[in-house]
């Protein structure tokens, strides 16, 4: 049985120290704690050539550099403080997303024409880059259970020239079964432990209360997101958290309740294979073809990703 | 589902004012609420869609103001391009005037009503309402910051 570690708050220096074994260059991965974030900015095919806007934006005195060769979307920009006050911003042209987050869809890669669901949507970022990559084609059904987050969901969708969407409000772990999806999105409710960086104002990391039944959601989100594929399908299960008991933890109940499998992600950048073994518990050795992301490495939100397949 | 006669008056209200072509819908299914229209791309996909309570469908792509069909903003971010009439170029001078006062004085030989506006001649910014020599600003107050005028 896995446990989730109960840290309510811990100084900088001890937040993580739990993880000491298993995120490499460990020294470095903390003292990549105290560094703000940059800005990563997405370039958005639906609305603009990719290559004009980054022209556009050098004219204007913004250094940008690409994130990697595979990707000729993924900038990362990092003096630009505020990038919604640009122009490009208001045109649709450009969507400050986290490289990593950028990569989940990336990951997914959907064909066009597919049917598509995103089981927890708002704020919209990866949503919007699933319609990007299919051309505004097929149907793409972005849920999430708080109403109160459509606004800003469809607003995101507005914004980047969304057209093949709709906007639905289930209990992701309820999602009808009615009818299966070619490709799932769940990028889950976590304890957002890769968004943690020290500023000004937070020098401790909180744990907010009742995040010990995070796992417990996720693995019913996946096993739902899971029931929704069609056969041939695939899914991508994401958190932007190190910690195992939310991520290879919950995959691991998946392939031991479901005949799932895991498929190779090809991010085009560095990422640590999954873990098979934490605190004293065994997983499925398949557990290493899931990704893991360092900020230290990455230089971006620390991040999980699982590609699974339905057989 | 918007009926034949809300697509045509939609469809006709695009070519008399703006010269955009009909056709560029017939991909769409367009859906009429609340005063409003929103557009969705055609696909065979969307009846795997039907059994799902939805909040939002698609881009919401036309309001009903007073006598007039109002495209939104992000209509015509995207669909501008197809425009042949009822389009003002701004440059860099009007633009600023345009976000600091509201409206800017011109003479154009148009009817009152919605005009197309574009910075120079490719970045297409969104609306205007033209009426006795002016520009009236339709773009979102909230949404156009001064700052942006100063990074292009």
């Amino acid at each position: 049985m896995d446990t989730f570690h109960p840290r309510i708050t811990a100084p900088l220096n001890t937040a993580f120290e739990i993880y000491k074994h298993i995120i490499p260059d460990f020294s470095l991965f903390q003292e990549s704690l105290i560094r703000p974030f940059p800005v990563h900015l997405r370039m958005n095919r639906l609305l603009a050539q990719p290559s004009k806007v980054v022209s556009a934006l050098r004219k204007k005195g913004i250094v940008m550099t690409r994130v990697c060769r595979e990707h000729d979307t993924l900038y990362v920009a990092e003096d630009l403080p505020y990038p919604g006050n640009l122009l490009e911003y208001f045109l649709g042209h450009i969507h400050p997303q986290a490289m990593t987050s950028a990569l989940a869809a990336l990951a997914l890669r959907p064909r066009k024409h597919a049917l598509i669901l995103d089981m927890c949507a708002a704020p919209g970022g990866k949503s919007a880059h699933l319609a990007d990559l299919m051309e505004n084609t097929g149907f793409l059904v972005c849920n999430d259970l708080y109403t109160n987050r459509h606004v800003s969901l469809g607003h995101t969708l507005s914004r980047l020239g969304v057209q093949n969407s709709v906007v639905t409000g289930y209990q992701a772990q309820e999602f009808p079964l009615r009818r299966q999806f070619d490709y799932v999105l769940a990028d889950v409710p976590c304890s957002c432990e890769g968004r943690f960086r020290e500023t000004s104002k937070i020098t401790q990391y909180r744990e907010d209360k009742g995040r010990a039944q995070l796992p417990d959601i996720q693995k019913k989100i996946l096993l739902r997101g899971f029931d929704l594929l069609k056969n041939n399908g695939e899914m991508l299960y994401a958190t932007c958290t190190y910690n195992p008991a939310e991520n290879e933890s919950v995959v691991n109940f998946l392939l031991n309740e479901r005949d799932a499998d895991l498929l190779p992600i090809h991010p085009g950048i560095v990422f640590e294979p999954g873990l098979w073994e934490w605190n004293n518990e065994t997983y499925d050795k398949r557990l290493t073809r899931t990704a893991r992301f360092y900020p230290h490495h990455v230089n971006s939100v620390g991040f999980f990703m699982a590609r699974i397949g339905r057989k | 589902m918007a009926g034949n006669d809300s697509r045509l008056a939609v469809t006709t209200y695009l070519l008399e004012r703006f010269g955009i072509p009909p056709a560029i819908l017939d991909e769409y299914h367009l859906f009429e609420r609340k005063r409003g229209w929103f557009i969705l791309g055609k696909s065979e996909q969307v009846k795997n869609g039907a059994h799902l309570k939805v909040s939002k469908v698609g881009l919401r792509a036309f309001r009903k103001v007073g006598q007039f069909i109002k495209p939104t903003t992000r209509f015509i971010q995207a669909f501008g391009r197809f425009a042949t009439k009822a389009i003002f170029r701004m440059d860099m001078a009007q633009f600023k005037t345009l976000v600091q006062k509201g409206e800017i004085p011109v003479d154009l030989a148009l009817e009152k009503g919605y005009v197309i506006l574009t910075l120079e001649d490719d970045v297409i910014l969104g609306l205007g309402f033209y009426i006795h020599g002016t520009i009236r600003s339709q773009l979102p107050g909230k949404e156009i910051r001064e700052s942006m005028l100063e990074s292009f």
